[in-house]
């Protein structure tokens, strides 16, 4: 049995007059079928472009220079651009962050699930839209019918997004892409529409990839986490071995940062801000030689500073990137 | 949609008056007495008079304007001091050559500029899009009547693919009538062509950024369907603008260019009535091409709608 | 500054500028011949050794013709800029400090200039008032007032509720030093980049009008004259034809080569 998606050692750098970023600096990991995993991090840390790596969209002057990402086994690297194209869409699908913008402004919805349905699928304009109507019924969406006629401005945040969930799910992908879907929203629907969102992703499924920050978002749904900081994966394991054993200083900070969760944080220090961890995010164009996370960590040693950390694994599914916890692996 | 063309038509109704104002005034920028600058010092006095008195000249200004505004509501503008003909008669038969004329040449110039203008975008910043960004460039830096001296040099004269002089109509023989059109129209269109053109790249590249183009492109829509389909519709509607306002450019370019190729329109008669100091007719040509300009702008107004739903009536 | 430097168009624009205006202040020193000499034994030359770009109708040198060309065209597309600039300013800065019934009074006037094609009102008004130099300056420059007034209308209307400008005229400041203290600076950019693009304009333009005999009056040899007095000639001498539309494309592609760059760098919006 393949994993839906395996990522190995991806590196996508972008290519700027001021030199080259390093988005992505080698991140692996996988998801199998089914399953929901979150990865976490700051904005900027490489999330999103993790996701538009997966469907090989990542926008000018990045590239993917490195690195391979298998789909059921099969390598999307060595895809023409016409192969992925037939995988876009249809066996794996994106929510965008934002609702407000990923819809296209000048189509009605039902053009554009319509499109999403016949661009992979030998389908009638009327079997089209009796589809996306059921899917749109599926995500809770009041009055579908009349819905399929309105502009995407006609709609609410909540209601868009959950246009656009409908539509990711058109057509049973293996995995979908979920880019903060949530993020945007009011904060009361966006417990719905996360709802709305794993329900309909469960029945058909289909394993998700969720890219949030939020990480009470994350115990909820998650099944497994994987944490990345500056382009590379920091720790990753099950949702309740990165909640209850946070391996990474990173990962620590991450969750004494949250004030609805006080696994983590066993002394009464006051719960403060992620950005006042202490010191900022590197700049990707010039990382340090070591642990990216090295000049923020207070734990850190020589070492850190000196060479970059292998995922050293502490069980079966938990594995971090830190020389702290060389020993026990 | 008829109710906004319907509101907007009576919001234009200020600028409209104004307008009216302004070409009204046009006559009493003339330095001296306008009666003798039409038709010369050494006139017979008594001619001179006639001319004051038929123009209403020796009335209170304001008079002057409610005589001569009220007369344009009924369709009347003036007469021609030179022919006597009245002037809306002349226009109404000397238009349609200039409409023919800067149709062509706005059809000519959207027909290669969004198509240059979306291929210069999907290859931005490479050895195409540099040419394209030059020729375009040097598009809007040519005089078009000097690009139509040159065309006439080359094309008529040296290849002898064009007539250089005469004039047939497209409504009396239409093949005959175009060949007569297509270099005056395409040395016409060439301004407005890398200026449409220029502007469909930079609106489809500030379209291209945008998610939902990204958002297409993960549909696994073809990078075609992505550009033709998902970006330009949306790029489309500030070119639309830029469309209508070239419109303007090209009613301007007309009268030079008609007097470049001898074409018998609404240009080449205002420039005849200059040279003629026939004042009402100038008055009237005038009056009249800002009033078809400013109806191509509220069309435009009206179809932006089409390409961006976003905009309420 | 540095990213001015950077931009390989906007540098090459600002060089052809250059050129232009150096040709037009030393063309007595460049200019084999007098402009204005008729010689009517040279009338109609082909180009010759003496004479590199023929004689006109009058026996005149073309080429000399085409470098003076740039003094008259560059001189009255200035002038008009400034004409434009200047009243542009006084009646956006008014209509935007004053509001209500003068704001909407002066807005309506620059809407209703604006209804016009650009050419045609010049065409209208240099008919009207006869054409000398300084009525086509005023009759280029009349089509870029509301151009200027409504970027200066709508920074004064931004501006004037922030507190530098609110402290200003607490403390007594005249209006006339707020615009050029306050309002000014910060809408430069725009400004400029407009400017730029009017220079352009006025060059096309000043061209058609002369082309059309309502320009610069004959014999002055602004490139629109030289052409207008070509045409008849176009079969027999073409090249005659070809230098000053060649002088023109060339000063105006330089306006605009560094209108863009300056867009471009000015305002990274646009890309």
């Amino acid at each position: 049995m393949f994993p839906v998606l395996k990522i190995d050692d991806l590196q996508t750098h972008f290519f700027t007059r001021t030199g080259i970023a390093k988005a992505i600096d080698g991140v692996g990991f996988h998801i199998d079928k089914g399953e929901i995993v979150c990865v976490v991090g700051e904005s900027g840390c490489g999330k999103s472009m993790t996701a538009l790596s997966v469907l090989r969209l990542v926008p000018h002057p990045g590239r993917i220079v490195g690195g391979e990402i298998w789909l059921d086994g099969q390598n999307l690297m060595a895809f023409s651009e016409r192969e992925m194209r037939e995988v876009r869409g249809d066996r794996v699908s994106m929510i965008f962050q934002e609702p407000m913008v990923s819809l296209n402004p000048a189509f009605t919805i039902g053009n554009q699930l319509i499109e999403a349905v016949r661009v992979h699928r030998k389908a009638s304009r009327a079997e089209a839209w009796e589809r996306s109507v059921e899917m749109l019924r599926r995500v809770d969406l009041p009055s579908p019918e009349a819905r399929m006629n309105a502009y995407p401005h006609e709609l609410s945040g909540g209601m868009r997004q959950r246009v656009m969930i409908a539509e990711a799910l058109l057509l049973d992908p293996v995995l979908l892409l979920a880019d903060e879907p949530t993020t945007a929203l009011d904060v009361t629907v966006q417990a719905q529409v996360l709802d709305v969102m794993v329900r309909a992703a469960r029945e058909s499924g289909t394993a998700v990839m969720m890219i949030t920050h939020n990480l009470a978002v994350v115990s909820e749904i998650a099944d497994r986490v994987v944490v990345m900081y500056a382009g590379r994966v920091v720790e990753q394991g099950t949702t309740e071995e990165i909640f209850t054993r946070p391996a990474h200083p990173y990962t620590q900070g991450l969750l004494r940062a949250i004030p609805t969760l006080s696994t983590a944080a066993e002394d009464d220090a006051p719960r403060q801000p992620l950005y006042e961890m202490g010191g900022l995010v590197p700049s990707l164009t010039d990382l340090p030689p070591g642990c990216a996370f090295c000049p923020r960590c207070s734990a850190a040693i020589d070492l850190c500073a000196a060479q970059k950390p292998p995922a050293f694994p502490l069980g079966e599914t938990h594995a971090a990137a830190c020389w702290l916890r060389r020993t026990e692996g | 949609m008829l109710a906004y063309f319907l509101k907007r038509t009576v919001l234009m109704v200020p600028t409209l008056l104004l307008v009216a104002l302004m070409v009204f005034l046009l006559v009493h920028l003339i330095p001296g007495d306008p009666a003798i600058v039409m038709v010369g010092a050494e006139a017979d006095p008594a001619a001179i008079e006639n001319i004051r008195r038929s123009l209403g000249l020796d009335q209170p200004l304001p008079i002057q304007f409610i005589d001569w505004f009220g007369r344009l509501l009924s369709g009347d503008f003036g007469k021609s001091i030179t022919s006597g003909i009245p002037v809306l008669e002349t226009i109404l038969e000397r238009f349609p050559t200039t409409l023919v004329l800067t149709t062509l040449a706005m059809l000519f110039s959207v027909a290669i500029a969004i198509p240059s203008g979306v291929l210069a975008a999907k290859f931005r910043n490479t050895g195409k899009d540099y040419l394209f960004m030059l020729v375009s460039l040097i598009g809007v830096s040519v005089p078009g009547f000097w690009l139509g001296l040159m065309g006439l040099l080359v094309f008529s004269v040296q290849l002898g693919w064009f007539p250089s002089s005469g004039y047939v109509p497209v409504w009396q023989d239409f093949w005959q009538g175009l060949n007569y059109m297509t270099l005056p129209s395409i040395t016409l269109g060439f301004f407005m062509a890398a200026v449409v053109a220029r502007m469909t790249r930079s609106s489809m590249l500030e379209v291209m950024r945008l998610e939902y183009v990204t958002h297409a492109r993960a549909k696994g829509l073809s990078e075609w369907t992505v550009l033709l389909k998902h970006a330009l519709k949306n790029a489309f509607a500030p070119t639309l603008t830029t469309i209508g306002i070239q419109y303007g450019m090209l009613l301007g370019g007309a009268v030079v260019t008609e007097t470049v190729f001898g074409l018998p329109g609404l240009g080449r008669f205002v420039v005849q009535s200059i040279y003629g100091r026939d004042y009402p007719a100038v008055q009237g040509c005038i009056l009249f091409i800002a009033l078809v300009y400013m109806f191509v702008n509220l069309a435009v107004d009206v179809l932006y709608k089409v390409f961006d739903p976003r905009v309420k009536f | 500054m540095a990213r001015f430097w950077a931009n390989k168009a906007g540098v090459a624009g600002l060089a052809i500028i250059v050129v232009c205006i150096l040709v037009a202040i030393f063309a007595p020193l460049l200019a084999p011949h007098d402009p204005l000499a008729i010689d009517i034994s040279l009338q109609g030359m082909e180009p010759s050794e003496a004479y590199p770009f023929g004689n006109d109708e009058f026996g005149r040198d073309i080429l000399s013709r085409v470098i003076y060309g740039a003094r008259i065209s560059l001189g009255i597309s200035l002038f008009s800029v400034i004409f434009s600039l200047g009243l542009g300013v006084v009646l956006g800065a008014v209509a935007g400090f004053y509001g209500r019934g003068i704001d909407n009074a002066i807005m309506r006037v620059m809407d209703a200039t604006m209804a016009f094609p650009a050419i045609l009102l010049a065409i209208a008004i240099v008919a009207a008032m006869g054409s000398n130099m300084f009525n086509v300056v005023i009759a280029l420059g009349i089509v870029y007032v509301p151009r200027f007034a409504r970027i200066i209308r709508g920074a004064v209307i931004s501006l004037k509720t922030r507190e530098f400008v609110e402290a200003a005229i607490s403390l007594g400041a005249s209006d006339v030093a707020i615009i050029f203290r306050h309002i000014l600076p910060n809408c430069l950019a725009p400004l400029i980049v407009q400017a730029t693009a009017g220079f352009a304009y006025a060059i096309l333009a000043e061209s058609s009008l002369s082309f059309l005999g309502l320009g610069a009056p004959p014999p002055a040899p602004s490139w629109g004259n030289i052409l207008s007095e070509s045409k008849d000639f176009m079969l027999d001498n073409p090249m005659m034809t070809v230098y000053p539309g060649l002088a023109i494309t060339f000063a105006v592609l330089g306006f605009n080569l560094l209108g863009d760059a300056l867009r471009d760098i000015l305002d990274p919006r646009l890309k």
